[in-house]
């Protein structure tokens, strides 16, 4: 498999956490390309945080277990560098925000700059890179805020911005928007639109397939630990293996019961297409 | 959710805008020297300079708050117990019938209360001029660990977040139906299925932030910038001397026979 220009490559990995009896992950082949967007779906226990923290490189350093295969991030190969010196160049963001910040400190602005001042970064450019942050994620007017008195949305936006602090070229997304309301949903997808454009390769596990489809250019969709399909999400989402294990958009499931034929929308402005047609 | 331990008081005073170490060191040698000091008459005096210091720094009424919360109990209880029935008693200061009150016990108890107060007023100045956070900065900048800074950094955060999920987890029980108030067997009988979910979230929450201070760089054996700077100045080094060599000076004079 080629290594240049990408991000992230999986070859032939399996792997098991520490005394699981089976694999998270199975036999699982993937290149991600520099700049690409690709959105990661399937049911519980599919093995989408096990591909975010393999990645990462949080498994197997972390939490030990057998790994087979090759995971390259960044053109490295992950048994070569530790999380923490991953860090610099890619970042993780947890399903669940609270846990994510550091729990040291007592203003927000403090807590974005808290991984910029871990890896050395003069004080100048942490407050600069702080105030980019925050703003890029709308939590600048919380800047004095104690971290703890935040709502779990503003947490989520607070943990994002301490990713962003760090400038890394690789985002790895474990559900960003589990604790938001559908208008921090929109914000935060407008500030990964920007990030996207700026060259960041994003890999988003995300469940809300809708939103998966209108924002990745490319979706894998995983099935107890195998990926079962891998492509542009019109294509995966009109596989029946995917919607019979997986599911499919409310607008494909709605074509598909208003007996249109394949291949059935998966988006609101195709499927607004498809139906204006037909009333037409 | 629950924010920090901090009891810090926004102000712009010149114990606010002093060093953190200043402050530390004006403490800690208060609380010694009111403690080694031989009379009341030198409690008092250190007494008398931490207030008007806590009056300097605009935080009298916060103090006064804290401070009677804390020491009128103690001071009632030091008191009674020492006027009454100190070993050393002889003189009678009054008497309601068998009730017999002693001068000796009344001084003791005096001199021991002044001395819890002159503590408590000298940590609550410093708590209430003091971010927790600038404590760790200054001693990371002074050699502690970056380690230890976060050790001593998020201990202050822990226990209202640890009160915040706990309080979470009661609520989830009652809500299915756990009983948590009324009669101590019940209440005790309620501990149990509080106490595993928190125990176990604890564990979990720990193991997950563990994670997420690696993916953030914690722990790169990088040299590590100072956040900020502390306004310093040569009096203030001096002072520091001056406070921390007041202590063994102190002991000195005291085993000189400082009376």
């Amino acid at each position: 498999m080629a290594l240049s220009s990408t991000s992230l490559v999986f070859e032939n990995v399996s792997y098991a956490y520490e005394e699981a009896a089976r694999e998270a992950v199975s036999d699982i082949s993937l290149s991600i390309a520099v700049g690409e967007w690709v959105g990661v779906t399937g049911p519980t226990n599919a093995g989408k945080s096990t591909l975010c923290l393999l990645a990462m490189g949080l498994a197997p350093h972390f939490f030990g277990g057998r790994l087979k295969g090759r995971v390259v991030v960044l053109e490295k190969d992950s048994r070569e560098l530790s999380v923490i010196q991953r860090s610099a160049e890619v970042g993780l963001l947890f399903q669940n925000p609270f846990t994510q910040i550091s729990g040291a400190r007592e203003r927000v602005d403090d807590e974005v700059g808290f991984g910029p001042e871990c890896h050395g970064v003069s004080r100048l450019e942490v407050a600069a890179r702080v105030e980019e942050a925050m703003a890029l994620v709308g939590i600048s007017q919380l800047a004095a805020r104690h971290p703890m008195d935040l709502s779990g949305g503003q947490l989520q936006r607070l943990a994002l911005a301490g990713l962003l602090a760090m400038r890394p070229k690789l985002l790895l997304l474990d559900e960003p928007t589990s604790q938001l309301d559908p208008a921090g949903t929109a914000a935060i997808f407008d500030v990964l639109a920007g990030l996207h454009a700026s060259g960041i390769t994003i890999v988003m596990v995300e469940h809300r397939l809708e939103t998966l489809c209108e924002l990745c250019p490319r979706v894998v969709a995983m099935v107890a630990g195998r990926i079962i399909a891998d492509g542009p999400p019109d294509d995966v989402f009109n596989r029946e293996a995917v919607q019979l294990r997986v599911g499919s958009p409310v607008f494909t499931r709605l074509a598909r019961e208003a007996g249109l034929s394949p291949p059935w929308p998966v988006r609101l402005r195709d499927a607004t297409a498809v139906f204006g047609r037909r009333l037409a | 959710m629950a924010g920090g331990l901090s009891l810090y008081a926004e102000g712009k005073s010149l114990l606010h805008r002093a060093h953190p170490l200043t402050k530390g060191a004006l403490t800690l040698s208060a609380i010694a020297i009111a403690f080694i000091a031989p009379s009341i008459g030198w409690v008092l005096g250190i007494g008398v300079i931490l207030l008007v210091l806590v009056t300097a720094a605009g935080v009298l009424r916060r103090l006064l708050a804290v401070a009677a919360a804390i020491l009128l109990p103690i001071t009632l209880l030091l008191l009674a117990v020492q006027g009454f029935a100190n070993a050393n008693n002889r003189t009678v200061a009054f008497a309601l019938g068998p009730i017999v009150y002693y001068r000796e016990g009344l001084a003791i108890a005096a001199l021991a209360a002044l001395r819890i107060a002159c503590l408590v007023c000298a940590t609550f100045l410093f708590s209430f001029t003091t971010r927790p956070a600038d404590i760790s900065e200054a001693l990371m900048q002074r050699g502690l660990s970056t380690r230890m800074g976060y050790v001593v950094q998020s201990a202050l955060q822990i226990i209202p977040q640890t009160l915040d999920m706990a309080g979470r987890i009661q609520d989830a029980q009652r809500a299915r139906g756990l009983e948590t108030e009324g009669s101590l067997p019940r209440r005790a009988r309620a501990y149990l299925p509080l106490m595993l979910p928190l125990v176990l979230s604890s564990l979990v929450a720990t193991q997950e932030r563990a994670m997420a201070l690696e993916v953030r760089g914690f722990g790169l054996p990088v040299k590590r910038v100072a956040r900020f700077e502390f306004a310093d100045s040569p009096l203030q080094r001096v002072l520091r001397w001056v406070l921390i060599g007041a202590v063994p000076a102190a002991i000195a004079a005291r085993l000189a026979g400082w009376r």
